[in-house]
């Protein structure tokens, strides 16, 4: 079968291809030529750039308000989880290769006098170390932690008020179907829950809020979502799967 | 100033999206979320699912819109693609998860052809490549319309075609056979 020198043939097997009705060994023998044949393959490309059209032309229908929500909070969680990853692969800002520029020539000396003053420089950049880690330590104020009915924890909550972030830190083995989304909230005296956040996948994950979000909320929940999570406004849809009071912490 | 045309604003808000401005994604998001959804309900017929695929999709269109340029389509044809291949997975999903309940899979994507009823199109954005296909199509019969939008959209071969839309085989054959004929001759004076 000579398809590349019959034009309306080809046009029509090319169709086919991109349509995908053309199946099996005609599917092969047609892709076979075309990955050696330019026109072949430009006729192949032509369709099916010309049938990726049917896809703009179908009515639209209103998605409803939760669709933008689960978008906007997965992509919220992903953007959070690639500025922790660059947090944590920035070098440590402090004199940890100067100190072993200093042991690799300190090394070579001998006799206590060194060693004597080889333990001074140390103790003078551990105590620079300390001090600068005293500084960067969060001010954990607020403390939950969240546990099951069976009362087995499973979540770590704190909040941070001087960075103005909550860190959450999966204690449990639990972990949500791919599908789903564990979603926190706050649960203020008399009033609907409020939504916190979707929780990302990883082990531990820090998300933004203020010390207004926590404040004399008595209690946070956890509860299973559809992927994304739901409106804040909504309310938790699915079960609640973790609770526990928040805790003020007074020093 | 001459207004931009929808391929030329949705190109923009693409290069917008690329450089991470969720703004932009949002605006995106407004002008075609009911369009994009609208597809995947086409393909997966079930709107809790297709809200699915149009999640699915917008976050890989914010992951891959700086290779956008690259692609040389339509913007609206580059997101339907998207859409469409993400539809097409979910089914792949639920079929597989459904293996033993075949049966049932099939009555949830099953469809009476109705011949007279036409499945209107709409041509809201849609880019220069997508007017030529629809004065095409718009020449066909309703029913070979039908069947090789389903064909296409859903990816499927002749024999699952009359599975779903309870036709002769030989019937359904015919129709995409003629179809495509008139879609080859009309499309060739676009080229």
């Amino acid at each position: 079968m000579n398809f590349a020198a019959n034009a309306p043939l080809l046009e029509l097997l090319a169709a086919s291809h991109a349509l995908g009705t053309l199946r099996g060994g005609a599917r092969r023998r047609f892709e076979a030529v075309a990955r050696d044949n330019a026109t072949v393959r430009a006729a192949a490309l032509v369709w099916q750039s010309r049938l990726a059209s049917m896809a703009e032309l179908q009515q639209p229908v209103a998605p409803d308000p939760a669709v933008w929500t689960r978008i906007r909070n997965l992509i919220d969680a992903e953007q959070q989880a690639i500025a922790l990853q660059h947090q944590r692969n920035a070098p440590a800002p402090t004199a940890a290769p100067a100190t072993s520029g200093w042991l690799r020539s300190l090394s070579l000396w001998r006799g206590a006098a060194a060693a004597g003053a080889l333990a001074t420089v140390l103790a003078v950049v551990v105590g620079a170390n300390l001090r600068e880690q005293l500084r960067s330590a969060p001010a954990v104020q607020y403390v939950a932690v969240l546990a099951n009915d069976q009362s087995a924890p499973a979540m770590l909550v704190t909040f941070d008020p001087k960075n103005r972030q909550l860190t959450l830190q999966r204690v449990g083995g639990y972990q949500e179907a791919s599908d789903k989304s564990l979603q926190l909230w706050a649960l203020p005296p008399g009033g609907a829950p409020r939504s916190l956040g979707v929780i990302g996948r990883d082990a531990a994950m820090r998300m933004p809020a203020s010390e207004a979000d926590v404040r004399a909320v008595p209690a946070l929940a956890i509860s299973l979502e559809p992927q994304g999570g739901v409106p804040s406004e909504r309310g938790p849809t699915g079960p609640v799967l973790f609770h526990g009071a928040l805790i003020e912490k007074t020093l | 100033m001459p207004a931009l045309t929808p391929d030329a604003e949705l190109t923009a808000l693409l290069d917008r999206v690329a450089l991470r401005d969720q703004t932009a994604l949002r605006l995106l998001y407004d002008r075609v979320g009911g369009k994009l959804l609208g597809l995947a309900l086409r393909v997966v017929r079930q709107r809790e699912w297709a809200e699915d695929v149009v999640q699915e999709a917008f976050l890989t269109i914010w992951r891959v819109a700086p290779d956008y340029r690259a692609t040389l389509s339509p913007p609206m044809a580059w997101m339907g693609l998207i859409v469409r291949s993400r539809a097409l997975d979910l089914l792949r999903r639920q079929r597989a998860d459904r293996a033993q309940l075949t049966q049932e899979f099939d009555e949830v994507m099953a469809e009476t052809m109705e011949s007279d009823a036409a499945n209107p199109m709409d041509t809201a954005d849609a880019s220069e490549q997508a007017w030529a296909l629809h004065q095409c199509l718009a020449q066909l019969e309703n029913k070979q319309r039908e069947v090789l939008s389903l064909a296409y959209l859903r990816d499927l071969s002749h024999g699952e075609l009359a599975a779903q839309l309870k036709l002769p085989l030989g019937t359904v054959k015919t129709w995409i056979r003629r179809g495509l004929d008139k879609l080859r001759l009309c499309m060739a004076r676009f080229a």
